[in-house]
């Protein structure tokens, strides 16, 4: 978004010199106070911990996601051995090697449907905030729907239906068609808490000065919003996205642990969801990928608080 | 110095008074050396910049300083006894009941979710020792002391039922319960409209006579002490500057700084048509940082009169004349 | 006079909700063509009894319209149906695997907001210290936690190693514990209790600590103490109760949370109650059971809520209706 932005400069210097004051000073501002706080940067740490296994796992894991040998040795259920560090799970797959495995796929759950919600919240929410009024009272009404619903059950029968629904058509021969399913509920579902946060901000900004001399300078309404509006806008809905990544590959884990999840894709809710009836015999191949979903989780809500306070500093002291 | 000597008469005299507040960023130095005192009846008035250490002085006459600060050093006599020598349990039978305070800002110094009936009775309860049926009573008489009309009724509304005026007067009301023989008064007027500023000051004056209580006027605003105050000490960043009888500090000022304060009043009697004041002056420059006070005297950056001297030796109090003090290394 | 309106008025919006959520999960449910169809299907050994129950239940040859609004008009008068797998009525097993979730739910929730209160004041009065750090820290991981993963561990120790707390169901198959029901049930719901608690505890206690912290700083607790009121009546007095009134709106949030993830709960501890319900519901297509339980679980969140909402205006009396 940035490149286009530095294309088209219909905007004549003035506005320029006000957006460019609180532009990358903000971050940087941000960033300084972000490296005191250490539960911060402790988040920090554990996201980029998941997305170093992610980026590099085929090189490092030590055996391929879906490699059963250890089944014809008989060693399945095996407790963490050398040869298998994170012991094998019932079905004979290295644990550590799945569980770096279903780092890939957790990123690629939290990130896509994030991004499908981020597109649908912020158009909502910001069309919402800016224009207000009717619109506005209605799309309100529209998300406070969706945030009382007990929403994980509505996600559980789509997910469900959907299955059923693609059975013999030419969808399902997309590779992890479910998973893609199960990314894009997840985004449509997960938009209403990044819209309320994107209203709140338009309707905040519209009103700033430097709103208002963008518009005296002849500054046209699209170009308000993705000049001036939105990148103020962010640093609330990168806290807001970033806490709603770590949800939605909580609500993955969970949809998998029910049997509700893609069985071709290798992710921590499958593995619990294969292991979890033999936790007494082996706790090792359910324990290892709770803890990597509790890891990616907590690295994500405590990377979205240090955020939160990096941007308020008002909020600390 | 002239007020020791009449020591044995004093209410207040707090004298040495220390208070460091230790923050991450380092160790701010609030309070170095704070002294000043009234007697019993007596109005003194703390003024100062925001900054200056005038509300945290009045918070230590309490002991209610606010963490991360500490008192370090430093005596507060109150009728002979010192006050830093008295325990949190001792403390909660003197605050409220022969020390009060009202603060800045009576729209966040009531308690949102009670009545008027319940916190101001909760108080008179807990340090008369009477039941719910006589707490109301002498709350309500009170209420009626301070201006509010209708103050039976008064008892069973809440805070946001009220305006900021009569907030405010809830709050002097809640000072006044137990007929303290010292009241804080920190900021009374700041927040409220310019109308009721006045009314309430004359308020305040009226009580003061009429329970013979001695009252410090903590503000930032030398026109509200002038005709308040029986005396003045000016503060600056944490020090005292002057001391002496309101009179004396708006006809003799004897420190820079109470001066530059001075020049800051607007008056209309002199030159206010004038082009060039048509902006009201300020002094010049900000409050120093305390983690890293000015070596000698703190105002010398500051000041118009300074020169070497001032910036390596810290300036004594000295007695100009009976009553008046200044710490100043040009006088 | 204001209350009443209120209440009314959000029982309206009540309403359109359950409507919505139901009309949703109809329209889903019969995107996939005729249930029939699907049901013989997925599940061949279906008997013709069950077709025509639900048939005559449904009344598959309207149009959808019509059946949703049969299917309302019967709710109206509780009937819900009968379920397709357990050939019982679905109402009365609302009722009985209701019962269950509640059970753990409802205690769950009132512990962990006395837990969380009590944390908070203890951490906020002693904050930047080693007891404040130690309740931050196990309430920063406990908000983290996925709750299957709590329930592993729990089972693990309390079950496994230990060998104390039963790791599934809600009853003992054979004696119940020391001869009484009710104990066999409590020593049950301990595990699940428990790892509802954690969470819900750590979410609250942060929030409480968060906003014990706010109130403290505020003038009117320092004129609290100018006024010479002792240290725990300020504290539990005058800051506990303004700091809690965020903390209410929340346990409605909370509560849907852990209604709307009951499947897991109820899954970990292979508990009888109507999260597991819903999930065999869910893989068999049993309709009649789907749709009821979404309703009462709609309903049960929803009337969470409007409490709240009156508890709201009953402890902050700042809140003006209209």
């Amino acid at each position: 978004m940035t490149h286009q932005e530095e294309k088209n400069i219909p905007i004549s210097k003035g506005s320029e010199t006000v957006r460019k004051t609180r532009g990358p000073g903000m971050w940087r501002l941000a960033w300084q106070r972000f490296k005191r706080n250490k539960t911060g940067v402790f988040g920090l740490v554990l996201v980029l911990i998941v997305l170093f296994f992610a980026m590099v796992g085929p090189w490092i894991s030590p055996y391929e996601p879906n490699d059963q040998s250890a089944m014809l040795e008989f060693r399945s259920k095996s407790p963490p051995t050398w040869k298998n560090l994170l012991g094998t799970d019932r079905m004979g797959y290295d644990v550590a090697s799945r569980v770096i495995y279903g780092a890939r796929t957790a990123l690629f759950v939290g990130l896509g449907s994030m991004v499908v919600a981020a597109v649908f919240g912020i158009l909502m929410g910001g069309l919402s905030g800016f224009t207000g009024g009717m619109a506005d009272e209605l799309l309100m009404r529209f998300t406070e729907f969706f945030l009382v619903i007990p929403v994980f059950v509505v996600i559980l029968v789509m997910v469900r239906i959907f299955g059923i629904v693609v059975v013999g058509t030419v969808l399902e021969r997309i590779p992890h068609l479910n998973l893609i399913a199960i990314i894009v509920i997840l985004g449509v579902f997960g938009w209403p808490p990044i819209a309320r946060i994107a209203r709140a901000e338009f309707l905040r900004l519209k009103e700033m000065e430097f709103v208002e001399a963008a518009r005296c300078l002849g500054a046209g309404t699209l170009n308000i919003i993705f000049r001036h509006i939105l990148p103020n806008a962010l640093p609330s809905l990168v806290v807001i996205i970033a806490l709603g990544v770590g949800q939605s590959i909580l609500l993955e884990a969970m949809i998998s642990f029910l049997g509700f999840g893609d069985p071709k894709s290798v992710s921590w809710g499958q593995l619990l969801y294969f292991n979890y009836e033999h936790l007494k015999i082996s706790p090792w191949a359910s324990i290892a990928p709770g803890m990597a979903i509790f890891i990616t989780v907590l690295g994500f809500n405590l990377l979205a608080d240090g955020m939160t306070d990096a941007f308020n500093p008002r909020l600390k002291e | 110095m002239a007020h020791h000597n009449q020591q044995s008469q004093a209410l207040l005299d707090v004298s040495g008074l220390k208070i460091h507040f230790f923050t991450g960023a380092g160790v701010v130095q609030a309070i170095d050396g704070v002294e000043f005192g009234l007697e019993s009846g007596e109005t003194l008035g703390l003024v100062g910049e925001s900054g200056s250490g005038k509300t945290i002085s009045s918070l230590a006459l309490l002991k209610l300083v606010p963490r991360p600060g500490k008192i370090l050093g430093g005596h507060i006599r109150f009728e002979n006894d010192d006050l830093i020598d008295k325990s949190e349990a001792e403390m909660i039978r003197i605050r409220g009941k022969r020390i009060a305070m009202i603060f800045q800002n009576p729209a966040f110094s009531l308690n949102p979710i009670y009545t008027i009936g319940q916190q101001l009775g909760e108080i008179m309860m807990w340090h008369e020792k009477i039941n719910r049926g006589e707490a109301n009573d002498r709350v309500t008489e009170m209420l009626n002391l301070v201006g509010i009309t209708d103050p039976a009724s008064r008892l069973k509304q809440f805070p946001h039922e009220l305006s900021g005026g009569m907030k405010q007067r809830v709050c002097i009301a809640r000072a006044l319960l137990c007929k303290p023989l010292l009241v804080l008064a920190d900021e009374p007027t700041t927040n409220l409209d310019v109308t009721i500023q006045a009314q309430i000051l004359e308020l305040l004056s009226d009580l003061k006579t009429r329970f013979n209580m001695a009252m410090i006027l903590v503000t930032h605003d030398l026109g509200v002490v002038a005709n308040m105050a029986d005396r003045i000490t000016v503060m600056y960043a944490g020090r005292i500057c002057e001391t002496a009888t309101a009179e004396r500090i708006f006809n003799n000022p004897q420190h820079p700084y109470t001066r530059a304060l001075l020049s800051t009043i607007p008056r209309v009697d002199k030159s206010y048509t004038n082009i060039q004041s048509k902006r009201l002056t300020v002094v010049p420059g900000r409050i120093p940082n305390l983690i890293h006070p000015p070596t000698g005297c703190r105002f010398h950056p500051r000041c118009v009169e300074a020169n070497g001297e001032c910036s390596r030796t810290q300036p004594e109090l000295k007695t100009v004349e009976e009553g008046h003090v200044v710490s100043c290394l040009k006088r | 006079m204001g209350i009443l309106r209120f209440i009314i008025r959000r029982l309206i919006f009540m309403v359109f909700l359950i409507l919505g959520v139901t009309i949703m999960i109809f329209f889903m449910i019969n995107a996939i063509g005729d249930p029939i169809d699907i049901l013989m299907a997925e599940r061949p050994g279906i008997t013709q009894e069950v077709i025509d129950n639900i048939k005559s239940y449904y009344h598959l040859d309207r149009s959808l319209t019509e059946q949703y609004t049969l299917w309302l008009w019967n709710v109206v008068q509780l009937d819900f149906g009968t379920s397709i797998i357990y050939n019982q009525p679905v109402g009365s097993m609302l009722v009985n695997w209701g019962w269950e979730t509640v059970k753990i739910q409802v205690p769950s929730i009132l512990i962990s907001l006395l837990l969380a209160i009590l944390f908070a004041s203890i951490a906020s009065t002693r904050q930047y210290t080693k007891t404040d750090f130690g309740v931050m820290g196990t309430a920063l991981l406990g908000r983290s936690m996925p709750g299957f993963f709590t329930g592993i561990l729990l089972i693990l120790i309390f079950s496994y190693w230990l060998g104390i707390f039963p790791s599934y169901g809600a009853y003992s198959t054979r004696s119940p514990l020391m001869g009484s029901l009710l104990l066999d049930s409590l020593w049950h719901m301990t595990l699940p209790v428990m790892m509802l608690a954690y969470f819900n505890t750590a979410t609250l206690t942060l929030l409480i600590r968060s906003s014990m912290v706010d109130v403290l700083r505020q003038d009117f607790i320092i004129a609290a103490r100018a006024s010479g009121l002792p240290n725990r009546r300020v504290v539990y007095g005058h800051a506990l109760k303004n700091a809690i009134i965020p903390a209410l709106t929340y346990l409605a949030i909370l509560f849907g949370l852990m209604l709307g993830t009951a499947p897991v709960t109820e899954t970990v501890f292979t508990w009888p109650g109507l999260g597991f319900l819903y999930i065999t519901a869910i893989q068999q297509l049993d309709y009649p059971v789907i749709m009821g339980i979404t309703l009462i679980i709609t309903l049960m969140l929803v009337l969470a809520n409007l409490f709240t909402d009156i508890a709201y205006v009953f402890i902050d009396p700042r809140i003006r209706l209209e």
